[in-house]
Formats: structure tokens, sequence, C-alpha cells
């Protein structure tokens, strides 16, 4: 008997063995891909159900705030600033997952990427710690207040940075939209509220300011400029003739008019200063197709501006190779038009990019993160991101814009005392409207806030209005913005 | 009791106080971390608590100083940590079980101590064959009952007392084990040998082969009626092993499991439910939103476990429907991990190792099958329940020892407790301690 007794002890221990090795496959070997398994809301709801940390903006207005609920969910996620903020921050919703800074600093805000603190105590180890952080944003609550206000009810977008740092100081565009109800636990009414803003054809989810491509019209022309200096400096001497429309080639007759018939010509500064369309589109056949191409990409035309925010929109401007047979689409290209298409994130790097030497830093909303102690864990070095022009093309270009300003189309947003760079833009839209463009730096010795205003479906009468409707936007902005917080 | 003055106390109690009193802290330990996980504050009855947890194992071991003295002194400290963990857990899911599981565990420990005072040798059962058969039956047959039966969760397992549910079959396992091993002492001799002859072969005599047929029937009705998968599969194993270590007779392995794969089969086909449930075990992903539910929430929890667990009090086990009871193994591996799971599995192990060992020592063949068959019955136990909740096997809802939910599962697996305890002290005590009894001196 005892033999079979002991028998049956080692088959007790194969049963055993096979639980213990079963439960090795199932927590070590199985446990990631049953942790991803698309039936398990555990990580889902444990990213849902997990503290996160306050956004904030520069000027320390709470953006973003978890509150404790006693649902399921355990936290809601209030936005204070209502729609102010709401494309910056984007949402946490349990429906539709992350957007905006929520989703690009989750790990910072929920702490996932926190290093491992050792335990101060024993309750440390026993009691799960607040590793929520606090995510500081560059945007300023006053500069996005601003831009809100100056826009008003008028559609558009308004970008400021700082253009030796790359850091954002205002991201707005209207309309905007409320992240409070995607944010409600309330599956049903964030589904509707979601269709609802999804049908809007206004599109309030899709950011104007950095989701959206408009024709850059004529504030294109600093770039055609620029070109003008690196690639062919002989042209800035090269008079232009005086003309109210331009007799395109390859179109049997067609040409290319200035806006209300208006008639201009001359030096590169006097075209520029005008805005003269009859002038660029001359210079850019000149220039010829390859060689402005290769100016707008090197302003960031065609790739995608390395902002920390999800899905930032490219600007466009056509192969230079597109050109060959196409002479008056370089010729249109060349004032902003045809082809070219520009997101206003992108015209205030293009900004950016004259008021830093040649340079654009990349650009960023991060400021710092910091633990729910205070202490600061992460800041954000600012680093280049490509460099678009020489310094010497920036310092002539920098006189370019600023006699827009004194005395061109941009007189509007002039400012007594500081001297301010900017240009332009009225950009055709082909149904008797335009989009209206402001893009401009100050002070133009020491720039400080580079700003682009886009205004859209505007009423126009002529090249100027463009100015007259978007730079004092831009000016309010500025003179906001070097005032300090 | 003791008359002689030279008694001393074998030093195997105050290995068990000491062990004792490493379970209750582990045990206290585990709760308050439980706590704090939870709540992130101490536990506000912890006084009460260690008072509750000391004084009952206190009782504990002292009726074993008292009532089995040379008995092993690994068992009772074992079960008390599987014990304490347990209730930790179940208090840490559902503050009215944790109170109910108190109360239980109370009268188990009771059941234990009123077993070693009632059976003061082993031997003594052997003579009460029939009416622990009949007790174990009737106890099978009595969910079956009118009026006090009751259907909890689609199984008949249940009868009603007051206002109280009993599980009856989880006592009239221990009552079947006793007669199975008396039954078998006496017989392992006709059972083992071939004693009708047809044709070339030696078969065994039909009439004493019918036990096992009966065994068998007995399972698969209560299976059929009380749908009680579990139960079933655990008295036909516990039955045909021992009827295997009684005889030596390897025939009546290979008999055993022919008749499983032709129950089986049987069940398969007849029974609509049986084949769903196998459904289940083999894809419980298509089958998420139904019945495969709980098994995938278990596989999850597993999974969210990994190798050191979330915590105590800090995962969310209580996801897992019946979780407290069942599934209560899947709670404890998603919070103390892969470390902890196994921590529970080789208790389990320690415990029916130790039963197998107590039941090689024994001298007298009665002894010995009944402890094996109760180490077994723990085994079998832990296995068909911890492999049904890690997918290895189908599901069939039964306890875990000492560690799930359950009045009658505590009680039944106290008395268990008892009787092992009882055998092994029966073996290990020196001969004149037990003077007054005259067959004593068979044993050496």
């Amino acid at each position: 008997m005892n033999r079979q007794i002991r028998i049956a002890g080692i088959g007790v221990i194969v049963l055993f063995l096979l639980l213990f090795f079963q439960i090795n496959y199932l927590q070590v070997v199985r446990a990631s891909s049953l942790d991803h398994n698309h039936l398990n809301s555990r990580l889902a709801l444990a990213k849902f159900t997990t503290k996160r940390g306050d956004i904030i903006s520069a000027d320390g207005v709470i953006l973003a705030h978890s509150v404790p609920t006693s649902d399921s969910l355990k936290w809601l996620r209030t936005y204070p600033t209502n729609d102010l903020f709401g494309q910056v921050t984007g949402y946490v919703s349990f429906t539709y997952g992350l957007e905006g800074a929520e989703r690009t600093f989750d790990a910072d805000l929920t702490g996932a990427n926190s290093p491992l603190q050792l335990p101060h105590s024993l309750r440390d180890l026993t009691v799960k710690q607040d590793k929520s952080q606090t995510v500081t944003l560059t945007l300023s609550n006053k500069l996005q207040q601003l831009a809100k206000t100056q826009l008003g009810s008028r559609k558009g977008a308004v970008v400021a940075l700082d253009p030796s740092t790359g850091a954002i100081l205002a991201l707005w565009s209207n309309p905007s939209f409320d992240p409070n109800p995607l944010a409600v636990h309330d599956q049903n009414a964030v589904r509707s509220y979601w269709q609802a803003e999804n049908a809007n054809p206004d599109q309030p989810l899709l950011a104007a300011s950095f989701r959206r491509r408009f024709f850059p019209g004529s504030t294109f022309k600093t770039i055609t400029a620029s070109a003008v200096f690196d690639k062919q400096p002989s042209l800035a001497l090269k008079p232009y003739p005086t003309l109210s429309a331009l007799p395109l080639p390859q179109t049997g007759g067609q040409s290319l008019r200035n806006f209300g018939g208006e008639v201009c010509g001359g030096l590169l500064p006097d075209l520029f200063r005008v805005s003269c369309n009859t002038g660029f589109a001359q210079i850019g056949i000149d220039l010829g197709g390859p060689a402005l191409a290769d100016e707008a990409t090197s302003f960031g035309f065609d790739q995608t501006p390395p902002l920390d925010l999800p899905e930032v929109a490219q600007s466009f401007f056509p192969p230079g190779s597109s050109f060959v047979h196409d002479i008056p689409g370089l010729a249109k290209s060349a004032i902003g038009q045809q082809n070219v298409q520009a997101v206003p994130l992108s015209m205030a790097l293009v900004a950016s990019a004259i008021a830093n030497g040649g340079v654009i830093m990349k650009p960023h909303i991060l400021d710092r993160v910091s633990n729910s102690q205070g202490q600061v864990v992460r800041t954000y070095q600012p680093a280049p991101w490509i460099t678009a022009t020489s310094a010497a093309t920036a310092t002539q270009m920098t006189q370019l814009m600023v006699s827009v300003v004194q005395s061109g189309t941009g007189t509007s947003a002039q400012i007594p005392g500081i001297q301010v760079a900017g240009k332009t833009g009225t950009a055709q839209t082909g149904n008797n409207s335009i989009h209206a463009w402001f893009v401009c730096f100050a002070p133009a010795t020491q720039p400080k806030v580079a700003v682009a205003v886009l205004v859209e479906n505007q009423p126009a009468t002529n090249e100027a209005t463009g100015g007259a409707i978007a730079a004092p936007i831009a000016k309010a902005i500025l003179q906001s913005a070097l005032q300090g917080p | 009791m003791i008359a002689d003055p030279t008694y001393r106390l074998p030093a195997r109690r105050r290995t068990e106080l000491g062990l004792i009193v490493l379970a209750i802290l582990l045990t206290a330990g585990l709760y308050i971390l439980a706590s704090l996980g939870k709540a992130g504050s101490l536990p506000a009855n912890i006084g009460p608590f260690l008072a509750i947890v000391c004084g009952l194992l206190l009782v504990a071991h002292l009726g074993m100083r008292k009532l089995a003295p040379y008995a092993d002194p690994i068992l009772l400290p074992s079960v008390a940590l599987l014990n304490g963990v347990g209730y930790v857990f179940i208090a840490r899911l559902d503050r009215h079980l944790a109170g109910l599981q108190a109360f239980w565990t109370a009268m188990g420990i009771g059941a234990f101590l009123a077993t070693l005072l009632v059976v003061r040798r082993a031997r003594d059962l052997e003579r009460y064959r029939y009416i622990f058969a009949l007790l174990g039956i009737g106890l099978l047959l009595m969910p079956l009952l009118p009026v006090v039966g009751q259907n909890i969760n689609g199984a008949r397992l249940w009868i009603r007392l007051g206002s109280v549910n009993f599980q009856p079959g989880e006592l009239a396992k221990i009552a079947l084990a006793i007669f199975f091993a008396s039954y078998m002492a006496e017989r392992s001799e006709l059972l083992a040998q071939g004693t009708l002859k047809i044709g070339r072969f030696l078969l065994i005599d039909p009439k004493y082969i019918a036990p096992v047929v009966m065994a068998w029937a007995l399972s698969l009705a209560i299976f059929t009626f009380e749908n009680d998968l579990g139960s079933s599969f655990l008295f036909f194993a516990l039955f045909i092993s021992m009827l295997w270590i009684s005889t030596g007779r390897n025939g009546y392995l290979f008999l055993g499991g022919g008749l499983f794969v032709a129950g089986a089969a049987m069940a398969l086909k007849v029974i609509g439910h049986t084949k769903a449930r196998v459904d289940v075990w083999l894809n419980p992903w298509t089958k998420f939103n139904t019945t495969g539910y709980q098994i995938a929430q278990a596989q999850f929890a597993l999974a969210a476990g990994s190798v050191f667990g979330d915590g105590p009090g800090q995962g969310s086990p209580q996801r897992i429907p019946e979780v407290a009871t069942d599934f209560i193994f899947a709670a404890i591996a998603e919070e103390l991990g892969l470390f902890g799971a196994a921590a529970v599995l080789t208790a389990f192990l320690l415990i029916v190792g130790t039963g197998l060992r107590i039941a090689v020592r024994c001298d007298r063949p009665f002894e010995k099958l009944l402890a094996t068959g109760l180490s077994l019955i723990i085994g079998v136990q832990v296995f068909v329940i911890i492999g049904g909740v890690t997918r290895i096997i189908p599901l069939t809802g039964i306890t875990l020892p000492w560690v799930s939910y359950g009045g009658s599962s505590l009680i039944a697996n106290y008395i268990l407790l008892g009787l092992l305890l009882r055998i092994s002290n029966d073996t290990s005590a020196p001969e004149m301690v037990t003077v007054g009894s005259a067959d004593a001196t068979v044993a050496t």
C-alpha cells in the first residue's frame, strides 16, 4: 500500500506542478498579451481611474483639473476655462479617448513616466502614491483671452510665440469647443455632444490654428522675398515695371491682376511694402519653380512642425518640378495663391524665422512638469528645428517688414515706441471674400514675440484689406505680450 | 487522561505554537496591508481582529495539547495560515461575507475540537462503516428533497435549515471517505484477486466489483441531478484512487479512467450545459458577454497581478463575479502575484504531503486508507478549482479548502483536519500514554 500512497503523492505533486506552470504561464508569459486583450478594460479603466495632475497656463490659471467622484471612474476631468483652451488641452473622454495636451502629456499627468521614488515610510510602500504631475504650459491665459476677445465672433486663428525659444504664447481659433461635455461620465451625453460638434461645418474639433490650411496670400511674399536674397540676389536690384496686370505666359492672353486694379512696380522693397502682386508674380517666374519650392521647404512647408500636440497639419507648397509647364501656377504660387496652403502656426513660424536670425526653434507648449510636492521634474529645453534662411537675409527681411508697418499695407500694426515688423495678406478665396492675414514680430531689433493672425472669409476691397482687418488684432497681442505677464 | 507524572509535553506542540504565531503574524500583516492599500488607513477593527484570531488559534492549540499531543505540528498552522489569508481577502472584497466567515471559522474550529474530542481513536470509526455510508449518501441526496433543497446558481447543492444555507455534500465526502476506507481495508484481498475464471482470464467477481460501479453511478447521479461536476469528479477520483491504493491493482486505474471517459462523453452528449461549460473552457473570449465573462475576468486578474501582484487591497478583483467563493484564488493571484499564488499552492502541497506521510506511517490499513483519502480530497479539490480558475480544466464550482468563503466547506474541512490529526496522534503516540486501550499493543 505504501508504494501506491507514494505514487499518489507523486501524482499530487505532478498536478500541483501543472498548476504552478499554468500560473507562471498566465502571470508571466501571457501577462502582457492578456493585459492588452481588447476585451480587457482593466488597463483602459486604470488610465481613467488614475488621478491626473493639473494643466496650468504660464500665468497660473488652471486649465484642466481632476475632481474626485463616487462613480466607478473615480475622477472627473474638468476644464475651468471651457472653450478658451479646449483645442490645446484637448480632453480625457472614456468614450473617445485622449486628445490634445491630455494625450501628448498623458504619461506626465498620470505620473506613469515619473522615476521610481524610494519610499520614505511604510505608508509609501503600501498606499498607492499620488504620482500625478502638474504640466505647466507656455501659453498665457491673458494672451489667449485677448486673442479670443480680439477675434470676437469672426472665424480665424491667432498664434503667438517667442521666436528665440519656440514657446507658444497663444494658440486660439474660433470656433473652439468646450472639452467639459466630452469628459463627463454619461456616455450618451458625451456621444450626442460629439456628434453635434462633428456635424458643425466650422469643425471646432479641428483647430484652425494648427490643424487646418488656408491660402496664405501675400504673407507668402515673405518667403518669396527671402528666396530673392538666398537664391538670386541680383533680382533685388532689378526694377519691376509698374503694372495693374501681369500678362501670363502659357495662357493665351490671361493676366494676373493686382487687387482692385491697383497699379504698382519698382524695386523689391517697394513691391514688398505695398504688397505688389504683379511684381512678386514676376519675381516668382524669374526665380523659377525649384528655387521657390526650395525656399518654402526651408521655411518649414511640406514638413510637420514638431509641436507637442497631436496631429499637427503641414503647410503645402507644390514640388518645384511641377511648375515646368505651369508658369502661371508659379506666378500665383509666388504670391501665396493657387496651390499654396498654409497653417496659421506655420506662418507664425515663418515670422519667427526672420525674427530669430533665420532659425526656426521647435514650437512647443510645454514649459515644465512638476510633481505633487511641487518640485520641478522636467523643464522644456529649447532646440532649433530648421534653419530657414541666413542671418543676413533675416536682417534684410526685417527691414522690409518694418517698412510694411511704417508706411506700407500694415500701418495699423504700429505701436508707439516699438518697432514692429510685419507682412499683410489678403488671400483670395474665390468667392468674393478674402482671408485676412497678418504675420509680424516685435520689437524688430530684439524680437520677443512673433504673431500670425488669420481672419477667415472677410469682404475685401483692396490689397490693404488683410492688413486693415488682421493687423490690429496682431498689434493688440504684441502690445500685451511685450508688457509682460 | 494523563496520569503519568513523568509525562512531558512533546516538542511537536511547541513547534506548532511557534508556527501558529508565524501564521498569525502573516495574517495580521496582510490584513493591515490590505486595509492600507484599499482605504489608506489602518483597519479600524484591528484590535478585535487580532483578539479573535489569537483566541481561536489559541483554543485550537490548547485543544491539541490536551486531545492530540503527539499529532503532526505542521497541519494546524498551515490551515490557520490559509484560513487567515482567505479571510483577509474576503474581508477586503465583502465586509458582510467577512463577518459570516468569521462566524463559520469559529464554528469550524469548534467542529475541529469536537472531532478530536469525540473520535478518541481513529480505528473506532471503522465499526460504523455502514452508518457512514448511509450518512454520506443521505447527505448527498438531501438537496434533492423537496422543501429543504435549494437551487443556487443552477446547482442543486444546498439545503436550507432555518435561515442558513448548507451544502451537505461537503460533509458527505468525509463520511464516504470513512466508508470507503473501512470497506476496502477489509476487502482489499478480495478486490485484488481475480476469482472468476472466464476462458483464459481471471476476473474479479462481479459482486466485489459492484461497489465500483455503484460509486460511478452515484457520482453520475449527483452530477446529473445536482449539476455539480466538481463534487462528482472528486468522489469518483477519490473512490478509484483508494481502490487502487488498497489493492495495488493498476487495472482499477484503467477501469476508472475508462469509466470517467465514458461518463464524460455521455454527459457531453446528453446534458447540454456540460458542453456549454467545455466550450467556455476552450474559448471564453467569444462568449465574453455571457458565460465566458467570469473566467475571462479571472485570466485578466491573474495577468494584472503578474509576478509581484498589485499589492493587497490595490487590485480590482471585484470585477470577477463570485470572487469570494470559487474565484478567491484569482483575487489572491492578482494582489499577491505569482509569489503569493505559489505560496498558497505550496501550503496546500505541504498539507497534502503531510497527510500522505501520516498515511505511510500508519500500521493499520484502515487508518492508512482514511488518511490517504482525506489528503487526496484536499489535493484533488485544490487541483479542480485552481485548475478551473486558471483554465487547465473546465471550471466546476467547488471551494478552495479553508480559503474560499463558505460555512459548510469550512466546517467539513476542519473536521477533515481533525481526523487527519487524530490519525497522526494515533500513530505517533507512545503506547503507555494510551493505557486502558487493549488494542494499543497491536501498534508498534
